[in-house]
Parts: C-alpha cells; structure tokens; sequence
C-alpha cells in the first residue's frame, strides 16, 4: 500500500509543480514583494512589520490560488479525461487515489510557498537589512491552512465540478475564518476555543508585529490540520466510493 | 462449478447475468446493461463487440470496479473482480487513454509499473523494452503534452502490458491510429495469444475482430445478442462458396441452383447446396471451367453484425 501511495504521491507531485499556473501565480507574488517596500506605511508602525505583514498576506493569496487552481480541476478533469481509469483499474483503492491526489498537491503547495518565502526573505533583508526568519513561521501556518483546504476541495471534487468545487473551496475558506465570531456569544468577541476555525492559521499578528509562536501553538495547528484534513478526505473517500466513474 | 454460462469458473473472464441500472439519472434507457454474461477461456482472444450505446464498455467498467453494477457476479482469473488484489495481473487500456500530460513517457511507466506492484529492477528493465515495443523507441524522455494521439494510444498499450499480465482488456485499441499501428496492434494480440496472455478485445473494428478473435460476444441495447466461435457465427451452415474461371455462363444444371452469383473478370464466384458440389464440380468440368475454390461459404462479420442488428432474435439473444 505505501509503495502504491508512494508512486501516486511522486506523479501527482511532478505532474502538478510543471503547471504554468504554478510558476506564474508565484512569480507575479514575487514581484508584488519587490514593490512592496515603496508602498507607504500610513504611519501604522515599523516599517518592516508592515512588509512582513503584506509579505504574509501575498503568502496566502499565492497559496490559495495554487491550491484552488490545482484542486478543483484536478480530479474532476482526470475523471473527464479517463485518466484515473488506468490507476483505479489495477489494484487501487479509490482511497488510494484521493490520499495520493492530496498529499501530491499539498507537496506542490509547499514548494511554491518556499519558492515565494524565499524571495520575499532576501527582498526584506536586502530593503531592511534583517533576517526574517519568522516568515518561515507563516509559510508554516499558510501550508497547513492550504493542505485543509485542498482537502476539502479534492472532497468536494469528488462529486462535483470546477466550478461547483472553486465556490465551494472559497466559501469555506470565508466561513472557515469568520466563523468564530458568527458562533460567538453576544458578550464575547469570539466562539468558544472548541469551535474549529480557519483562524488558528492566522499568525499574521504574532509573526509580523510579535516573536512568531511557540512550538505549543505549531503542534495545536498541525493537530487541527490533521483533524480537519482526515474528516475531509473521509467524506470524500465515502463520495468516490459511491460514484460510477 | 458451473456458472449460467453453461461453464467452470477457471476461465480468465467470468461475468453472469451482469446488469446495471442507472435509474433516474440515465440519459436514454435507465437499464444500460441487462443481464450480460461473458466467459472468456485462458489464452484466447474474445471479442466484445456492438453498436454505440450497447452497454460494451459499462460492462468493462463493471469488471474492473469502476461502475457499480446493479447485479450480476464477475470474476477475474478465478477470483471476485471486486476483491482486493484480483486485479493485480490484469492488464487494461481505456478507449481513447490519457495521462498526466506533465510527465514524460517513462515516469508514466514507472508510475503504472509500480501500481502494477512490478519490482523496481524489473521495471527498469521493461520500461525500455516495452516502448519499443509499441514503436515508442527513443521517447522515454518526452513530456506527454507533446505526444500525438496515436502516440498516447502506443504508450497506452504500453502501460497495460507492465509486468506482463496474464489477462489484458483493450477497449478500442486501434483507435487513433494509423493502418500501420493497427496492423501492429493486431500483430501484438496474437503474439500475446501465443505466449498464453488472454485478451478481452473491445471494438467497433470489425476486421479487426474477425482477423484475431477465437471467440464473440456481440451486444444489443444492453443485451446478448449473440456468442460463441467466430468461425462457427460466420460460416452459413448447410453453403458452399464456389469460385471457378471460365468463359461463356455457367452450366444450365449449375445456374439453377447456383445463388448469390457474382463475376469478377472470367472469374464466377457463387454459393450452391453443400449435398451439391460433386456434381457442380463434374459439369464445370465437363463444360471447360477450371476451380480456384471450394469452402464453406463465410459471412464477413460484417454482414453478419449488420443482419443481426436488423433482425435481433425475440428474447434479444442468438447462440451459436
């Protein structure tokens, strides 16, 4: 089983970080990154938190272009095209395939998150003549964020199209971080700590204005990546399971 | 054991009384396949043939788990189809096959020679080999975006063939390709056959069938219309075909009960009663013909397929 995981991993993985829409979307962040310096700060602090904070906020829109891009249409048009016939035929589960699928467009958004948070480091070091290390703590928590919502694309590319799964994908992602203060009580300013929200990945505050976070917080992020992630990929395997392809 | 066949279940392809019903989602009729069994003996090649729509390749997709059927049992080598591993020695090519566009022709290889659970070593070996096979030779390392049609179709065969499967499904092998590539399709299924592989042809290539198969199946609206030997389908029982070259019309005695007759040149090609020919062959004799044939006279599948779709049988199933 891990060998045949393995090989879907590999192929996805190669197949997914030779797409154009890859390279494109992250070298278009990269120049924002270059400019992003001669913006005005608007008075709003230091300087370089202020890049750090864009630097991060260009991190997650590349990160969730790259994973929508490559999530929703990947599955869908693999089925459209016959090509999953040629795995699901020999002695694969569709599990299998779903796991694989995921895990190969979790790797490519990785890449690309390094790709940019590399470049995005040596303009801040060059411009403020600081190593921002921290922002490898960003990519970090974008990553995870990214890895649960391609799952819950590929979940929803399962029974759906392109289409159906990009509005999905990004409604989730609108629900999945304001829904800590739509749950919360009139009194509070957000929903209590056992209601899972997209917010855990939000380290814009502690990683462009703070210290970055403690291994504590990055292990309850990869505890919620986990959570969130396996309940997706369930929901999906049950949805593939049940289609005739 | 005997299945509704009428056999053993150690062939290499075993489906009883398959059905598939899509219900309220179906597009023309909700049943697509109907109480469909195949049998297909080891180390033959078995044709799968119909019009569009005559649920052919809904019931490869029930064979290899990629649609649910509504009924029916299917069995791959000896074991449940559906069971984990059974398709572990199978072989398939997809009508009209594609691939990771991104990658290049050996790491597809790779990837379906490691699905296939083939050795490392092994493949490493094959990979090159088997693209030669295909007259794929010297493109191991091009990205499958600059592949033509028929170049896919080659690696497509390719990839069925890793870890040389014991049974091999080919739905429409020959599609997309050149009379040169059918040829050496062809030319493959028997060098297949030879070496004790099963194939499980699927095709609308009706020579095609007729020049490899030992065996039939032909589909109707989701139904058996006819199997068995393609020789036994084809030959017209109780007809000889004669073809003798001479000048002038044939003998009073032959014309009169000589049908279907046909003239190519100085050449008479016509079918007569098989309790007829010693005495047909004594008066072209007698009035100066020379012979050049005497068989069994033999539908093309051709016009056997056409008849059959024009006049299917009440109940929707013709045996040999």
């Amino acid at each position: 089983m891990t060998d045949v995981l393995l090989a879907l991993v590999t192929a996805v993985t190669a197949d997914a970080v030779r797409r154009k829409v890859v390279w494109v979307v992250v070298l278009f962040a990269g120049l924002l990154s270059f400019v992003a310096p001669s913006l005005p700060s608007y008075g709003v602090g230091v300087a370089s938190a202020v890049y750090r904070e864009v630097a991060i906020a260009l991190m997650f829109v590349t990160a969730l272009v790259v994973t929508v891009a490559l999530a929703a249409t990947r599955i869908p048009s693999e089925i459209e095209r016959r090509t999953v016939f040629n795995v699901l035929a020999r002695d694969v589960r569709r599990w299998h395939y779903l796991v694989a699928t995921w895990s190969g467009l979790v790797v490519v958004v990785g890449v690309a998150l390094l790709a940019f948070t590399v470049v995005a480091m040596v303009v801040g070091g060059v411009v403020y003549r600081e190593l921002m290390w921290r922002l490898f703590q960003a990519a970090f928590a974008v990553w995870l964020e990214m890895g649960v919502i391609a799952a819950v694309t590929v979940g929803l590319s399962s029974a759906f199209g392109p289409v159906t799964n990009t509005v999905g994908a990004l409604t989730f992602v609108f629900i999945g971080h304001s829904i800590s203060g739509l749950l919360a009580p009139p009194s509070e300013h957000s929903a209590p700590r056992w209601v899972p929200s997209l917010e855990a990945f939000n380290v814009i505050a502690p990683v462009a204005h703070g210290s970055g976070y403690g291994v504590g917080y990055a292990l309850s992020m990869l505890g919620l990546f986990i959570a969130l992630s396996g309940l997706a990929l369930v929901g999906a395997s049950a949805l593939l399971e049940r289609r005739d392809l | 054991m005997t299945d509704e066949t009428g056999s053993t279940t150690s062939a290499a392809v075993s489906i009883v009384s398959a059905r598939k019903d899509y219900g309220r989602a179906a597009v023309g009729r909700p049943e697509a396949v109907s109480d469909v069994s195949i049998r297909v003996e080891r180390a033959t090649i078995h044709g799968l043939l119909g019009p569009n729509g005559a649920g052919k390749t809904t019931t490869l997709k029930m064979l290899l788990g990629l649609v649910r059927p509504s009924g029916g049992t299917f069995t791959l080598l000896g074991r449940d189809a559906h069971a984990p591993g059974a398709r572990s020695n199978v072989g398939f090519l997809a009508e009209q096959p594609y691939f990771p566009m991104q990658l290049t022709a050996s790491e597809v290889l790779r990837l379906y020679g490691r699905l296939a659970r083939v050795p490392r070593d092994e493949l490493a070996a094959q990979i090159p080999s088997l693209l030669e096979r295909v007259g794929l030779e010297g493109r191991e390392s091009t990205t499958l975006a600059r592949f033509s049609r028929g170049m896919l179709q080659r690696l497509g065969l390719a990839q069925a063939l890793l870890g040389e499967p014991e049974l091999i499904i080919l739905d429409e092998p020959a599609s997309g390709l050149d009379p040169v590539g059918q040829r050496d399709v062809r030319n493959l299924m028997l060098e297949l056959k030879a070496s004790g592989t099963t194939v499980l042809l699927s095709s609308h290539q009706l020579s095609e069938v007729e020049a490899v198969c030992d065996e039939v199946t032909i589909l109707d609206r989701g139904r058996v219309a006819a199997r068995g030997d393609i020789d036994d389908l084809l030959n017209v029982a109780g007809q000889t075909s004669v073809r003798a070259r001479g000048s002038g019309g044939l003998p009073e005695s032959v014309r009169a009960i000589a049908t279907d007759l046909a003239v190519d040149g100085d050449v008479m090609i016509f079918s007569i009663p098989d309790q007829a020919i010693r005495r047909v062959i004594d008066d072209l004799d007698d009035s100066g013909f020379k012979l050049v044939s005497v068989q069994p006279k033999r539908d093309s599948l051709e016009e056997y397929f056409a008849r059959l779709l024009e006049n299917p049988a009440p109940g929707g199933e013709v045996q040999s």
